[in-house]
């Protein structure tokens, strides 16, 4: 087990290096000079010389790229070109706040998912079957953007059960903190929990067709044990995978979703940083995220040690 | 299922018509209504998107302030924007871009995922391993924000968006390429086409695209629907379609910012993203079930049955059965819904098996052997059922009774023993957890007296150290420790009757005696009666008193090993005996030409006629009866004919 987690570490490694070579190499590639960007077009040569100095604009590539990621390694992300302020604790709060979204979602996904998938390869080929067919097809088709404007004009706007706006961080108040969650997190969660919930019917299905559970049958044990004890859990293989992909798509959807309920989050931060040309924010946000994706990915596969004992012991 | 270790090598005969399903064309899919559906949804948006400019009633983007925020009416079928711009118009004019830039980056992603993917998988080596490696990090960095930092460095724009979206699915295009041409790199037919003398970009493109089309298809088909998810994010976040496009995105934007004043703004634009992607969902999944193998419409397709199935004549004559009968099968049917017809898959088998006795059932795979063993159990597959005749166990009849009835005679009365040990068994779960719920499941023992007799039935089967492989995991068990394991299983809560189905196909020779041997010696001491489902004659000969063979779900002949295996009375068995080696090894070893049909096209007559070498005119007449132990009309005739076969060059 513990091998398997160090020879994951160590695989990751050589990716990350690799994402941050390829967001740094994307963003000194652009047109738009940072430092006209800075001062303006109408600075002299001699300020923006002196300015592209300042920021280490003038060295080799090669030379900027490795203080970055050396820099990097140590926690500092350089600082914003329009508020100066260090790049890493302002990622720092919107990532917190974003992947706080992305979890609820994640959570509450797993929660309709995975039972509801239960439930259509148990009654495989009903008509509940067929219902809930085409509920997944339709979740799998909302945008989430849509379900949370409409979700704020049912419940905030018109019932006024939730606040319109606004965040409320968990050491302010938490019991507002986690009510300001409810309607982002289930905008999020519908096409997250339409993927699970596909993809544990047809893993379910598949286990229930399998010889291990004709043998279980077989044996006499009751249908109950069976799908309690050996469909779900033969079942959660494949569903561990496509949740570590599901992960990834809920930060993204999650950037735009919080727009609608004025989350500050890593979205704001994001678009007004493509809007400027903001790039260290850009490029710091990339690594940061990617490493999470990564981390994701890490824990997913310690979760199929856990689930699948032939992998733990490869 | 499938013995097919010793069976006879099958002759390239060429396939009966009749008992091939219809092949997979695209167009099937055109004649079913489900289908059309979303096609002519996307019809529509296609129209729509091509003719805007005279479709759509009024400019979409001149505002009329005078009309802002009106509700539908008369002259504005959904109502206006903010601007006082008609919805409708813009919904139109929205369907233009939602499509390009669902095919703009479809597009790119399949150009530079098919091209890499062919290279890296035909060239392998360095360029194989760098390309892989670009597939992670593409796939570390959510689509929004890669699309973000693309558009950050490009500048706004649908177009960058898009080609930052197109990247991303180049990933999952170059994955699926990439394993076509590697699986089909190995095929024999692009070695044989190397040694024609054709370039490899050749063959890649006529040998290697036809094969990974099916898959890219349906892959884009979803992906068009996932790209206008995105394109309709970014244009909500500003960073997409500009002020001199109409994008359904940024039309919920704008009922963002207005909703509170008029709440219809988001409802039309976000069905409009609904129904299209569901659309392009749909057709993708359609078309995977009509290009894909696997898919669903394999069991939709209607069969023909031929109309003799059901017409086997009720002369199979009965014999009684011996007192100390333990398991007996009278005239036992079963039938499943095959396509749009029904297909006979047992018909009218009789056999009985008595105490202590071991009873050979024995056939090609297909021929219903282990449908044979399921319908004892009550474990038909879905869509199967008994249609006719009885199962007695001890004086139970076991049809029709309750499934919580059935349940405590599965395990308890009658263990079962399958073919492939690894298969039989939970991957994720220990020995000792799956050993104890079968004894839990029939005995009131709590959790330690389960785990104290799993270790004895382990040390009964012969697993050595049995209470520490208690916690072992079947993957750690040898194939033959594993069948061990399973027997185990099997005599959890001794039972009566043992089925065994192939329980040595799937194991090393070597292995295979020793489980025979343990199998007999279980029975002597436990005193079970055994029904031993296999192919191999050799095992009939070595292990069972009885042997009942089977062919196309009926059973042709049965009578004593002694008998039947030196002197057959039914060709089929005959032609088994013949297809088995034997002692001498000059001894040229004989086939039966063809294979066995599926249920559905079983002949008419005799159902072995058509492959048998004696076969007559007549044999194609009628249903043949079971008489005397044998389903054959010319049995008398052809006895005489035969010479006898010495029984110890059977028993190997």
């Amino acid at each position: 087990m513990r091998q398997l987690f160090l020879s994951r570490l160590l695989s990751v490694a050589p990716i990350l290096f690799a994402v941050s070579l390829f967001t740094f190499l994307l963003t000194r590639m652009t047109a738009t000079d940072p430092v006209v960007q800075i001062l303006g077009p109408g600075a002299s040569a001699a300020d923006r010389a002196e300015y592209a100095h300042k920021l280490g604009l003038d060295r080799p590539l090669v030379e900027q790229f490795f203080r970055w990621l050396g820099d990097a390694l140590r926690g500092d992300l350089g600082s914003s070109l329009y508020t100066a302020l260090p790049v890493a604790p302002t990622l720092a709060d919107g990532v917190s706040v974003t992947l706080t979204l992305a979890i609820a979602g994640m959570l509450l996904a797993l929660l309709i998912g995975i039972p509801l998938g239960i439930w259509g390869a148990v009654r495989h080929g009903s008509w509940a079957d067929r219902l809930l067919s085409t509920i997944v097809s339709l979740g799998l088709a909302v945008p989430s953007i849509w379900l949370a404007l409409l979700l704020s004009l049912a419940f905030a706007v018109e019932l006024q059960w939730f606040q319109v706006v606004g965040y409320t961080p968990f050491a302010q108040d938490p019991l507002e903190w986690a009510r300001g969650l409810v309607l982002p997190a289930i905008a999020l969660s519908v096409h997250t929990a339409s993927v699970i919930a596909r993809q544990m019917r047809s893993a379910m299905i598949d286990v229930l067709r399998s010889p291990y559970v004709h043998a279980l049958r077989a044996r006499g044990l009751p249908q109950r044990l069976i799908i309690s004890r050996y469909a779900i859990r033969n079942a959660m293989v494949p569903v561990l995978s496509v949740m570590a992909i599901q992960m990834s798509v809920l930060v993204g959807a999650s950037i735009a979703v919080e727009r609608i309920f004025a989350i500050p989050a890593l979205g704001t931060l994001l678009v007004d940083s493509v809007v400027r040309g903001d790039f260290p924010v850009l490029q710091g946000a990339v690594v940061v995220i990617a490493t999470i994706v990564l981390a994701v990915n890490l824990a997913t596969d310690i979760g199929y040690g856990l689930i699948n004992p032939k992998v733990r012991a490869n | 299922m499938s013995d097919v270790a010793t069976l006879p090598p099958v002759h390239s005969a060429a396939p009966d018509d009749n008992a091939r399903l219809p092949r997979k064309s695209p167009w099937r899919l055109l004649s079913r209504p489900f289908a059309l559906l979303p096609a002519s949804f996307l019809l529509l948006v296609l129209v729509c998107a091509v003719g805007a400019p005279w479709i759509a009633p009024h400019d979409p983007f001149t505002p009329a302030i005078r009309h802002r925020l009106e509700a539908p009416g008369a002259t504005y079928w959904l109502g206006t924007d903010d601007l006082g711009r008609d919805m409708l118009s813009r919904l139109i004019f929205g369907a233009r871009t939602a499509l390009l830039a669902s095919f703009e980056s479809v597009g790119i992603g399949l150009a530079a995922g098919v091209s890499l993917g062919l290279l890296a998988g035909y060239v392998g080596g360095w360029l194989d391993r760098v390309a892989m490696r670009l597939a992670d990090v593409m796939q570390s960095i959510p689509a929004v924000l890669l699309a973000l930092a693309l558009i950050g460095v490009l500048g706004k724009g649908l177009g960058n968006a898009m080609l930052a979206v197109g990247l991303i699915f180049a990933v999952s295009f170059l994955r699926i390429t990439r394993a076509v041409v590697l699986a089909e790199r190995e095929q024999l037919y692009v070695d044989a086409a190397r040694v024609l003398g054709l370039r490899p970009a050749a063959i890649m493109l006529r040998q290697i695209l036809p094969n990974v089309s099916g898959p890219l298809i349906v892959q884009a088909s979803i992906s068009l629907g996932t790209a206008l998810l995105i394109e309709a994010m970014l244009s909500f976040l500003g960073v997409g379609a500009d002020s001199t496009q109409v994008s359904w995105g940024s039309m919920l934007e704008t009922a963002r910012q207005f909703q509170s004043e008029q709440p219809l703004l988001p409802v039309v634009p976000g069905l409009a993203i609904t129904l299209t992607v569901l659309s392009f969902n749909l057709l993708g999944d359609t078309l995977r079930d009509a290009l894909l193998p696997g898919g669903a419409s394999q069991t939709r397709t209607a069969v023909r049955l031929p109309a003799g199935t059901a017409a086997t004549a009720a002369a199979d004559a009965d014999a009684p059965t011996p007192a100390d009968t333990l398991l007996e099968l009278r005239q036992l049917s079963v039938r499943a819904a095959v396509g749009g017809g029904e297909a006979e898959l047992l018909s009218q088998v009789s056999l009985h098996l008595r105490r202590g006795e071991v009873l050979g059932l024995v056939g090609e795979s297909g021929c219903g052997k282990s449908m044979t063993a399921n319908a004892i159990l009550g474990l038909l597959p879905r869509g199967a059922q008994i249609a006719g005749g009885s199962v007695r166990l001890g004086g139970t009849e076991l049809v029709g009774l309750p499934e919580e009835a059935l349940r405590h005679i599965r395990g308890r009365r009658i263990g079962m023993v399958f073919q492939d040990p690894n298969a039989a068994l939970s991957p994720v779960h220990t020995i000792g957890t799956q050993l104890c719920d079968i004894v839990r499941a029939h005995s009131k023992l709590n959790h330690a007296q389960a785990l104290a007799r799993a270790v004895e039935l382990l040390d009964l089967v012969g697993v050595p150290d049995p209470a520490r492989r208690l916690q072992d995991y079947p993957h750690q068990f040898s194939g033959g420790m594993a069948q061990r394991v399973v027997i185990a299983g099997a005599l959890a809560c001794e039972p009566e009757l043992l089925i065994a189905d192939e329980p040595t196909t799937a194991l090393d020779v070597t292995i295979q005696a020793q489980v025979l041997d343990l199998l007999a010696d279980l029975r002597q001491r436990l005193g079970m009666s055994v029904l031993l489902i296999t192919h191999d004659l050799g095992v009939v000969a070595d292990l069972c008193d009885r042997v009942a063979v089977m062919y196309a779900g009926q059973i042709v002949e049965t009578g004593s090993v002694q008998e039947t295996l030196t002197a057959p009375r039914h060709p089929y068995t005959a032609a088994l005996l013949d297809a088995m080696p034997r002692g001498r090894a000059d001894a040229r070893l004989s086939t039966i030409a063809g294979r066995v049909p599926p249920a559905w096209a079983w002949p008419h007559g005799c159902r072995f006629h058509p492959r048998c070498a004696h076969a007559v005119a007549a044999c194609a007449q009628q249903p043949v009866a079971l008489e005397d132990g044998v389903r054959c009309i010319r049995a008398d005739e052809l006895r005489n004919a035969r010479t006898p076969i010495d029984i110890r060059e059977v028993a190997a």
